[in-house]
């Protein structure tokens, strides 16, 4: 049996502050999936993420990537996940083409490949022109772009983007879902999480809905808006957060009612 | 080259390329300040001194100054640039790769190993260049420098770590890091110090660092050579051990 991209068992993490990010989250993608991981702020999304790349320990539970474990013998589990983040975390002192070839230096990837991956990636996000360039002097549109690129040079089978569309202009927003959805296509599972339903719903095989640290809902859109009674997505998530009084189908009834 | 050398060549690179695009502020700084220094203490204070122990003043204080450039260059290096990458969440593409601890800290205390090695190079061809400067035990110089440089690049990696601003860093630099190594004798012998001092001066660790690199190039020691080079590696083995333990637990890298 093929193992899962992502199967992730009992997963919690407690910071030293005290907080419980994570309680018992379970969830598993199946390889070649885009799977949509929404909830509100501070719910434990990007905790997950950061747990699943290494950036933060788990408390208890376990993470797999392709059948290999991603928290003690990491080796393999980390050089099949690309993780595009929220935060633009680029080095202030390298270049684009430096922060695209020291990237996959960093996997292990040889000189002559990733010299070819960063001209190729690089022509892919427009940013040819930029290779020479230092990362502090891009725009947020420009880092954005170069973030994405960069998760994609050790060619990935996961790949990881969270938030990948916060801030940006609706050109980039498109392109970036024509560019996730090719790469699926072409095999590459993608976790995503965002705040954009309709993204969400537009792109995602499956989606899970994560509050205070559990998984509170799986499935397809269809099945998730089932499972909180309701018929779409946002409502979905509207009852999640506690705000159903601002479904559009409650505003429309109600600015009927005004009109009426 | 395997995949695991690409990784520790590439994270090396990296290092050593941050402090080559600033390397006004990384090499010439200090190159300058301890060309400075030998004009100073050496030149025209050295003239008024004369011999100490037998040995020309500028000489005698010479060794000190590479010990200091590399010893001083290691540690800021590998304190800024950690707590830079921190700040910054670039460390973050380093951690979430598949490079092991112990890669990620040998990437890390190389890099200013380099410069720190650069400075004192540097600083040893500018000396020779303006006097007589003898090497006259080779075989303790030489790792007696290397054992200062991972020593104190080790020790830049441990502040880096732990900092949470850059105030951590300079405090550490400015309060801890340079009394020790101006007490340490750079410019003096101890035995010209009244008492307590002298006797404080022991308690020193960075004196017998001065001792080695001294006796290294003029042969001249104030303390037992064995032991010292002895205190030094273990000390140096000591940091690096618990330096590996914090980047396995992550310890102020992952949260």
């Amino acid at each position: 049996m093929e193992p899962k991209a992502l199967d992730i068992a009992d997963l919690e993490k407690r910071y030293p502050t005290g907080v419980e990010a994570l309680r018992g989250v379970s969830l598993q993608i199946e390889p070649g999936k885009l799977f949509g991981l929404l909830g509100p702020n501070g719910a434990g999304k990007s905790t997950l993420i950061h747990c699943t790349t290494g950036l933060a320990q788990p408390t208890a539970g376990a993470i797999e990537v392709f059948g290999h474990d991603a928290i003690d013998d990491y080796g393999e589990a980390r050089a099949a996940v690309g993780l595009a983040p929220q935060e633009p975390n680029l080095d202030w002192f390298l270049t684009v083409e430096e922060t695209l070839d020291y990237h996959a230096g960093y996997f292990g990837v040889p000189k002559r490949e990733r010299r070819e991956r960063t001209a190729e990636l690089l022509e892919t996000f427009s940013l040819t022109e930029k290779r020479g360039e230092r990362t502090r002097t891009l725009s947020g549109g420009m880092k954005r772009r170069l973030i994405l690129a960069r998760a994609m040079m050790h060619r990935p089978r996961l790949l990881i983007l969270d938030e990948p569309t916060a801030g940006v202009d609706v050109e980039l927003r498109l392109e970036l879902w024509h560019y996730v959805q090719k790469i699926n296509q072409e095999g590459t599972t993608i976790l995503l999480t965002t705040h954009y339903l309709e993204e969400a719903e537009q792109l995602c095989d499956r989606i899970a809905f994560i509050a205070e640290g559990q998984i509170v809902a799986e499935g397809s859109s269809a099945e998730v808006a089932e499972r909180f009674g309701v018929t779409s997505l946002e409502d979905a998530y509207l009852e999640l957060v506690g705000r159903k009084e601002l479904s559009r189908s409650h505003i429309e009834v109600a600015a009927d009612e005004v009109a009426g | 080259m395997s995949a695991r050398q690409i990784r520790l060549a590439t994270l090396w690179r990296r290092e050593v390329n941050r402090f080559m695009k600033i390397k006004k502020q990384t090499i010439g700084a200090p190159l300058l300040e301890t060309f400075l220094y030998i004009s100073v203490f050496g030149a025209a204070l050295g003239s008024r001194v004369g011999d100490l122990h037998g040995i020309d003043y500028v000489v005698f204080v010479i060794p000190g100054l590479i010990m200091m450039a590399w010893s001083i260059n290691a540690f800021a290096n590998n304190s800024s640039s950690i707590l830079q990458q921190k700040f910054q969440g670039a460390i973050q593409d380093q951690l979430s790769s598949p490079a092991s601890p112990l890669e990620l800290l040998l990437a890390f205390s190389l890099g200013g190993f380099a410069r720190g090695m650069i400075v004192a190079v540097l600083t040893f061809i500018a000396a020779s260049l303006l006097v007589d400067l003898p090497v006259d035990h080779l075989l303790v110089l030489v790792p007696s420098l290397f054992l200062v440089g991972f020593f104190f690049s080790q020790l830049g990696v441990l502040i880096g770590v732990r900092a949470e601003q850059f105030d951590d860093v300079a405090f550490a630099q400015t309060f801890i890091l340079q009394p020790l190594i101006f007490l340490g004798g750079v410019f003096y012998s101890a035995t010209l110090l009244p008492q307590p001092f002298e006797t404080l001066t022991h308690f020193n660790p960075v004196y017998y660092m001065i001792n080695l690199i001294r006796y290294g190039f003029v042969g001249f020691s104030e303390v037992s050579i064995a032991l010292s080079l002895l205190a030094l590696a273990f000390a140096t083995v000591a940091i690096f051990a618990v330096n590996l333990r914090l980047f396995s637990r992550g310890y102020r890298l992952r949260a």
